[in-house]
């Protein structure tokens, strides 16, 4: 099974045709069950997918950064294959959309080469990419609902009173097995590509090493670096003005149509070197954080983001932030709040404007007031989303994978209970590997003490 | 901060148990100075008394609407908060996560919609017994149209036998205590105050976003300072948001459902098997016991008991109480995210709690209120159902949050198709699933679909419940 990636290609939209470009794509909230244009249900490899127009605006110095129009989807490795069925199946739509902006080949030359290379050439790497689990493919995650769904009908029909853990799940196996469009599901699936899990086990070790390497000058430097960093907090400005009411209702209306949600969000970077580099270190460690240690669905507690990720913009005057998740905006805010602040402060006090931090990791979000305000002022319209299983959430998924993959193997007797329980709800999440239990045990609100 | 009970409204505080008439008369305000004429001769109930000393009182609370009337600056009402100056009807959004929609959308209601008069005042009147609630009534209502007021709808109440709810329930049995009011409550139910009365420390610690006006604005000085802000008098200082939701209860239906999805295989009731499941939706038995204490039969030992937890009462896996179940949805206790059975679980839920108001309404399908005798009174005319009220000081992350993340989501904690069995909007028609209830069990679960809608909407609003100087202000304004 292949490993997932994040495409996003952005473009300059072309003067004056912003407008034309929003028209095209319209909004959420118009798009009921489907949007044709880019018909993304017919590319069987891509998980999300959505069009963003990042509206022209200017940099903390007063340079004009022009509009652009992005490409965002998250897709089953390799990227080249997803590249080729945007080109192809969906070349007319990529037509009908990128022809507003710079650079997009003319109309005689608008061949799948010539739009793939358009949108190698315009795709952004992420900063920091995060999968809730890596290794699932969009085929895998259906297929697997599919098989939940039959056999939980199948169980609606029978009497099990009395019978013991193993007469059930025996009982469920063989309805499996004698089912042909189900008995896939008896194989596990398989791992992802050795060549990818090699280069996770390089990227784990190397910036270990590196760190371990790193660490005797990171501890010298380390009171001056606070009190660098101190300083920096006191001087940073709080935007503590509120996006209009109507921006923040246009939002809202494009949301909760489904159990999932979307969130875009672009933000300056703050003035200066120090905060520059300091952006770009939290940015790596964010990335191996995710990549190694919150890997296994659950960011401290936070189990509800499917795919997220943060690219810099505008030659790293900007960062923007997008996110797929289960729930509304605010019970995702208030998870930001309640579960993961330490982590959001680290990464997102770099940007313009943010709630007041301390020592980086405490204050910010917590600040309920401040933050939720600020949210809809860096907010951007996400005019175009897709979902391929718009009805699952992360513990939906992770549940059906964990059923499917009891139907093999050996189970002792208190396994099979709890593999049995699945099917009424699955709300139980592998635990969390030892450096993220470590971490979570950390109580940021009462380490610092500010002001 | 001790609260200043003498400046909050009773029925913040306190849900009148002693007075067990009550009348919600919503108004309209034609002349809004003869309004405020008129309210400077209510004598409104403070939260400062003995229980049995008084027989009869009197509350208000305004729609944002009702506010300009009296004469509020666009820029004041700017002040409050966004899910009361859009209206519990604001939004098409709002709609859909409060599953108001179908047969419970606004354009059908009788009041509070947009094919309704607008309300603007909401009116709430308490007495002992019935002769004291109707004289106090037609007090009331005889003033009305002197002070330029009209009378948009009369809504009346009743009290069922054991404190039960339509279906059959013993309703009020779980209520959330406030910090420094409610000493009985458990400590897992004891909540910071400014979750509930604006102008108090919230469960964040921090004080929740609610009406601050100049000094200008508030020449008369009748106002207190800000707590958190120097420069500004505090409008919204002992006042709280009134969320109030008439709720119909469709009695004949739940029970029908209960009834076909028991009948042994003959097609015989199974009336045992009736209310076992009945109560599996509900989480509690007809009686109030918790299924967490008692999972198997009710047991009158327990009928008030609200000290339990989740996790930390041996019900992880929702084998006594199903996860879905209406009580564990609406106050998951110790279950959810993070670190379920903790006391961080527990703090987190903390800023999800409402005080439930409410009053029950219509007459009941049965007096006894035994499930027996509903189940047998059938279909029995007439409405009935809930006049639910509560209140919190962020109606996002309170009210509206149980609502959506909780009460509709069909995906609740793991679930997957299952929403509210009891409220729950059944999807909406939005695409979401719904109408699934699964009861957890060894070796494996059993569970009902085709699940109908059984209570609806049929008017609702957003209002604010002033303090008493607040009230004194907006009496003042402009004049």
């Amino acid at each position: 099974m292949p490993h997932q990636e994040a495409l996003t290609v952005i473009s300059r939209i072309k003067p004056g045709q912003v407008q034309t470009v929003k028209g095209i794509l319209g909004t959420i909230a118009d798009h009921g069950d489907g949007w044709e244009i880019v018909p993304f249900a017919k590319l069987p490899n891509v998980h999300f997918a959505r069009f963003v127009v990042f509206d022209a605006t200017a940099d903390l110095d007063g340079n004009p950064i022009p509009a652009q129009l992005a490409l965002m989807t998250n897709v089953d490795a390799p990227l080249d294959a997803h590249l080729r069925d945007l080109a192809t199946t969906c070349g007319s739509g990529l037509d009908t959309v990128f022809e507003h902006c710079e650079h997009y080949p003319d109309p005689a030359g608008r061949t799948p080469a010539a739009r793939q290379s358009f949108l190698r050439q315009h795709h952004t790497a992420a900063s920091a990419f995060y999968v809730n689990r890596q290794g699932r493919t969009v085929q895998q995650i259906l297929r697997e609902e599919q098989l939940r769904r039959a056999i939980n009908d199948h169980l609606d029909s029978v009497d099990f009173f009395g019978q013991s853990a193993e007469m059930v799940r025996g009982r469920i196996v063989a309805f499996v097995a004698g089912r042909t469009d189900l008995r896939w599901a008896l194989y596990p699936p398989k791992q992802p590509s050795l060549m990818w899990r090699i280069t996770e086990v390089v990227n784990l070790i190397g910036y270990a090493l590196l760190a371990i390497v790193l660490l005797p000058v990171l501890l010298l430097l380390s009171p001056a670096l606070i009190l660098l960093l101190r300083a920096h907090e006191r001087q940073d400005i709080p935007d503590t003005s509120a996006a209009p009411a109507e921006t923040v209702r246009r939002l809202r209306e494009d949301e909760d149509y489904r159990v999932q949600n979307q969130v875009t969000a672009a933000g300056l970077f703050k003035p200066g070197w120090f905060r520059f580099l300091l952006a770009i270190a939290i940015l790596r460690l964010t990335d191996y954080a995710v990549r190694h240690i919150y890997n296994r669905g659950s960011l401290s507690g936070l189990s509800s983001i499917h795919f997220a990720r943060w690219v810099p913009l505008d030659g790293r005057r900007r960062l923007f932030f997008s996110s797929n998740y289960d729930g509304s905006l605010e019970s995702y805010m208030d998870d930001f709040i309640d579960k993961a602040a330490w982590g959001l402060n680290a990464i997102f006090s770099s940007g313009d404007g943010f709630p007041q931090t301390c020592f980086l990791f405490c204050g910010g979000i917590t600040d309920e007031k401040a933050y939720k305000r600020f949210l809809p002022t860096r907010q951007v319209q996400t005019s175009v989303w897709y979902s391929a299983y718009p009805h699952l959430t992360t513990k939906n998924v992770a549940n059906n994978a964990a059923i499917r993959r009891g139907l093999s193997g050996h189970m002792n007797a208190d396994e099979t209970r709890t593999w049995l329980r699945r099917f009424g709800v699955g709300n139980q999440l592998p635990e969390s590997g030892l450096i993220a239990r470590l971490l979570d045990r950390i109580r940021w609100d009462r380490l610092c003490r500010c002001r | 901060m001790p609260l200043q009970v003498e400046d909050i409204q009773g029925i913040l505080l306190y849900g009148y148990g002693q007075l067990r008439h009550a009348c919600f008369l919503l108004l309209g305000i034609i002349d809004g100075d003869a309004a405020k004429a008129w309210l400077g001769t209510l004598d409104i109930r403070n939260a400062d008394f003995k229980p049995d000393e008084i027989h009869r009182c009197v509350n208000i609370a305004f729609t944002s609407a009702g506010l300009r009337r009296l004469g509020l600056s666009d820029e004041m009402v700017d002040e409050f908060s966004t899910e009361f100056r859009e209206g519990m009807a604001g939004t098409e959004h709002r709609q859909r996560i409060l599953g108001d929609t179908g047969e419970s959308s606004p354009d059908k209601w009788r009041w509070g919609g947009p094919r309704n008069a607008e309300p603007h005042v909401l009116l709430m009147l308490y007495g002992r017994d019935e002769a004291t609630l109707s004289v106090l009534l037609s007090e009331q209502r005889l003033r009305l149209a002197s002070f330029g007021l009209q009378l948009i709808e009369q809504l009346d109440t009743s009290w069922l036998l054991h404190d039960k709810e339509h279906f059959g329930f013993r309703d009020g049995v779980s209520q959330t205590g406030i910090e420094g009011v409610h000493t009985r409550t458990s400590r897992g139910n004891t909540i910071p105050a400014g979750e509930f009365v604006l102008g108090y420390p919230n469960a964040y610690g921090q004080y929740t976003q609610r009406p601050l006006v100049s000094r200008d604005q508030d020449p008369g000085e009748l106002l207190p300072q800000a707590p958190d802000d120097q420069r500004r008098h505090d409008l919204g200082m002992n006042g709280s948001y009134l969320v109030f939701r008439q709720l119909s209860q469709d009695v004949a239906t739940f029970w029908q459902y209960c009834d076909e999805k028991t009948r042994r295989r003959d097609g015989a009731p199974n009336p045992e098997g009736r209310v076992r499941l009945a109560s599996k939706m509900v989480g509690r038995w007809p009686s109030g016991t918790p299924l967490v204490r008692s999972p198997e039969k009710d047991d009158p030992a327990f009928t008030s008991d609200n000290e339990f937890l989740y996790y930390g009462s041996g019900d992880a896996h929702g084998l006594k109480c199903p996860i879905g179940a209406h009580i564990r949805r609406t106050n998951p206790r110790d279950s959810l995210e993070p670190d379920p059975g903790s006391d961080r679980s527990i703090e987190v839920g903390k800023r999800h709690r409402i005080i439930r108001r409410g009053r029950v309404y219509g007459t009941p399908v049965a007096n006894s209120m035994e499930v027996t005798d509903i189940v047998a009174a059938g279909d029995v005319a007439g409405e009935r159902g809930l006049h639910f009220l509560c209140f919190n000081t962020h109606i996002g992350r309170q009210f509206e949050f149980i609502q959506r993340t909780w009460v509709n989501n069909p995906g609740f904690d793991g679930l997957y198709d299952d929403d509210d069995p009891l409220i729950g909007d059944r999807g909406s028609g939005h695409g979401k699933t719904g109408g699934t209830f699964t009861i957890q069990a060894d070796p494996i679960r059993t569970r009902v679909t085709g699940m109908p809608r059984f209570v609806q909407v049929r008017g609702a609003a957003y209002f604010f419940l002033p303090g008493l100087r607040a009230l004194r202000f907006l009496v003042s304004v402009g004049r």
